[in-house]
Order: structure tokens, then sequence, then C-alpha cells
């Protein structure tokens, strides 16, 4: 998930190293808006090549959130 | 016409195709007033300004004054187009209107521009209620008359002075838009080569670009959540959405066009300049040369349905008056509604933006 990390990081405007499934928004106090929500689409479409809606990542606590929502349409597109 | 059986449904639109017309001039015409970015920072902060620029990607946008509105901008556009094609202004049979802004909710504002710009009337004058789908929309009713025969020379009015109904305090389409009105002249030419057109819609999309009163019905009263202290005049953008619909539809829009275009490449691909991530992401999405797909939304911001006549007096210029260039051009979004346009355009005589 190198690609997807890295984009992540830049999106959240933090170090890639911090980047872990347990990093939580919140408590890194890292923005995750709308702003953040439609990059974080545009990333997961480039990388993976599925489309996430926008008010389930809404949702979205903890980079595991993402990862299930990116391997649950992955498995629908299979 | 084409018969039904040379017209299939796709899932991506109706095709069309158009034999007989050509364009023949553009001129595009936009406000004197430049707002800049600085300029919002009293309003929402520096910061705030920057989040929402880093993805919107619009340095400056022109702001139509009060006392201006889409159908002076188009009109001057009209005029100066007319003059440098010296086309008589009784010699056009049909002007057609589309904008989401027009002077009046009744009458139709192109009866209006058809009487200001001394067109005569044995004239077929209407408006059309679209937006950033209606360049390519334009184009097939157009050549459509004149592949019928009911027109020989068309002039679309095209544009919007979308300041007028954003809430200016909501940053999100405060920084966005600007405004522009255009005009685009369309002749018979029976060796003209072939247009291809897509054409589509889907009306669940309604609410999520809308202005929720002014016409007949108060959508501002359904008790939808998100326009809960909102401005119901004003115009209402849900973003997300937004841009889900346009990843969904517009590769499909795009990889469907370039199969379409006889098995010619394309020049040049003029996308409606909605938002610059997104058109960066698209364009890397349908592997286009970036090259090959213009930008203007940091000059000018999304200019709604003048977008795309925009682009080509603003950065095709030298392009198609020397020569002849094939274009496709893709529209997405209010409605929703979407379109593209596969046709060869130039060499222009004219083919200019001015300022009003």
């Amino acid at each position: 998930m190198n690609t997807f990390y890295e984009g992540l990081a830049e999106i959240l405007e933090v170090d890639a190293s911090e980047l872990a499934p347990n990093f939580s928004f919140a408590d890194a106090n890292a923005d995750w808006d709308s702003l953040a929500i439609v990059s974080t689409i545009a990333l997961v479409d480039d990388t993976y090549n599925v489309m996430l809606d926008g008010k389930s990542l809404a949702a979205c606590e903890k980079v595991a959130d993402i990862e299930a929502l990116i391997d649950a349409a992955r498995s629908r597109n299979a | 016409m084409q018969p039904a059986a040379a017209t299939p449904e796709h899932g991506v639109g109706r095709e069309a195709r158009t034999a007989g017309g050509r364009i023949a001039g553009v001129v595009t015409c936009v406000p004197a007033d430049v707002r800049r970015n600085e300029d919002f920072h009293a309003r929402f902060g520096e910061d705030a300004v920057a989040d929402v620029v880093k993805m919107i990607g619009v340095q400056t946008r022109r702001r139509a004054a009060d006392d201006v509105t889409t159908r002076d901008l188009c009109r001057l556009a009209a005029q100066r187009l007319l003059a440098g094609l010296e086309w008589e202004p009784t010699s056009v049979d049909a002007l057609i209107f589309v904008s989401q802004t027009p002077d009046f909710r009744l009458p139709a504002t192109a009866c209006a521009l058809q009487a200001e710009l001394g067109i005569g009337s044995s004239c077929i004058a209407f408006d059309v209620n679209l937006g950033c789908s209606a360049y390519p929309y334009a184009l097939w009713l157009g050549m459509m008359m004149l592949q019928t025969g009911s027109a020989r020379r068309v002039l679309l009015a095209i544009g919007d002075t979308i300041s007028k109904i954003v809430d200016p305090s909501d940053r999100a389409t405060a920084l966005l838009f600007g405004d522009c009105g255009t005009a685009t002249a369309l002749e018979s030419d029976p060796d003209a080569a072939p247009a291809h057109f897509i054409l589509g819609s889907d009306g669940q999309g309604a609410t999520n670009l809308i202005v929720p009163t002014g016409g007949f019905r108060d959508y501002a009263a359904s008790g939808d959540p998100r326009l809960e202290g909102r401005s119901a005049c004003s115009l209402y953008m849900d973003g997300g959405e937004i841009f889900n619909f346009t990843l969904r539809s517009v590769p499909p829009l795009v990889a469907r066009t370039l199969a379409l275009a006889d098995g010619q490449a394309h020049d040049f691909h003029l996308f409606h300049q909605a938002n610059q991530f997104m058109l960066k992401h698209l364009i890397k999405k349908a592997k286009l040369p970036p090259a090959q797909a213009p930008l203007n939304i940091e000059e000018f911001g999304n200019t709604s349905s003048a977008s795309i006549p925009l682009l080509m007096t603003t950065r095709l210029r030298d392009a198609l008056t020397s020569s002849r260039r094939r274009l496709a051009m893709y529209g997405f979004g209010v409605g929703y509604s979407w379109a593209s346009a596969s046709l060869d355009v130039g060499p222009l005589r004219v083919l200019e933006n001015i300022e009003a």
C-alpha cells in the first residue's frame, strides 16, 4: 500500500512514516474534511481503480476504515 | 437525418451525427473586474482561502457589475462576432440562448437579444436551460437546424453570471465561479465533415447542484438537511456528490467520444473547466497528453456554460485561426446533464476574447 500511504500522507499533511492502520485522524489532529475526502476518492481511483463513496469515507475515523472500504470495493469489482 | 438505427443508445448517452454545418467564429466577453484570491482573505481568512484554492486551482476570476447581465455579455460578444464575420444581423436565421442566468423568468432572453442585435423577425429564437453541459448541447441543436435546412446561419449565445447567485459567505462556490458571455456563429457548409455528439441526462442528481428557490417549486421547504441555515435563493453545491458523479460519468464519455471519431485522432480535448484538481485527475485517467487538454480555470474560474468557448478564445487562438483542428469537447454537471462533441474547427476568421 506504499503509493496509497504516500498519497494519503500528503493529503493529511503528515509524514508517511506516521501512517499505520491504527492512525486515527482525530488523535493526530489531521483534517479529515471535505477536501481531504475528495482528494482521497481521486487517490484511491488512481491507485486501485475503484471508486469510494464520499459519505462512507466521511464516516471513517482511522486509516484501517479506509482500507476496509477499498477492500470491499475491490472485491465487488473482482 | 440519420435513421434511428444509426443512433444506438449506449450507457454513456444518446449518440448523434450531424453533417452540413461548421463553426464560423467565436467571440467571448468577460467583465473587466478581476477578483483575486487576496480579495477574499478578509472574509474567509488566508488559510481557508488557501485550502480551497489548492483544490479548485482558481487564482483570478471575473465578476460582472450589478447592472450587467449574461445577456449584456452575450450581446457584446455577438456584436463583435457579426461585425468580424461581416454578417448582416438580418442574415441570422436562428438564435439560441443557453444559460442558467437569464434576465427574467419570462420572457425568453433570446427574444431580447434578437431585437437588440437587429436580427429580423423571421428568426427562430428561444432559451435553453443548461449549464456545464451547454456548449456541446447547443452545438448539436444548431447543427441539426443547419442539417434540416431550418436555418442557414445560427447564433449561439451562451454564458452565465453565476457570481449573482452565489452566497458570498459560501467559500466553496464564492471562490470557484467566474462570469462570461459568449457568441458562436454556425453556418451551413455542404462540405463540412460530420460532427459527432453524445448526450445524456440523470435528473437523480438534480438537488446536488441547485438554486432551491426562485422558480415555481420551493425545494428549500423540502426539509433537505444539507440546506439548513443556507440562503434559499443562492446556489447550493454538494461538492462530494458532484465529484463522484464526474469521476463516474466523464471517463466513459471521453472513451466513447474517442471511439466514435471515425478513427481520427483529436488535436485538442476541451473539458468544461469545473475544478482544476478534478480536471487533472480526469486528464490523467484518460491518458491524454496535458498539452492537448488546455486549462484556463486558474485565470477565469469555472465559467459554467461559457468555459469551452472561453478555452477556444484564450488557449487555442493561434491553432484555430491558422489551421483546421479536430476538437473533442466535454461538458458535464448541473442537471445532471452531460454531452460531448467531436468536430473539425478552423481556420476561423474570428476568434477572440473581449472585455466589457
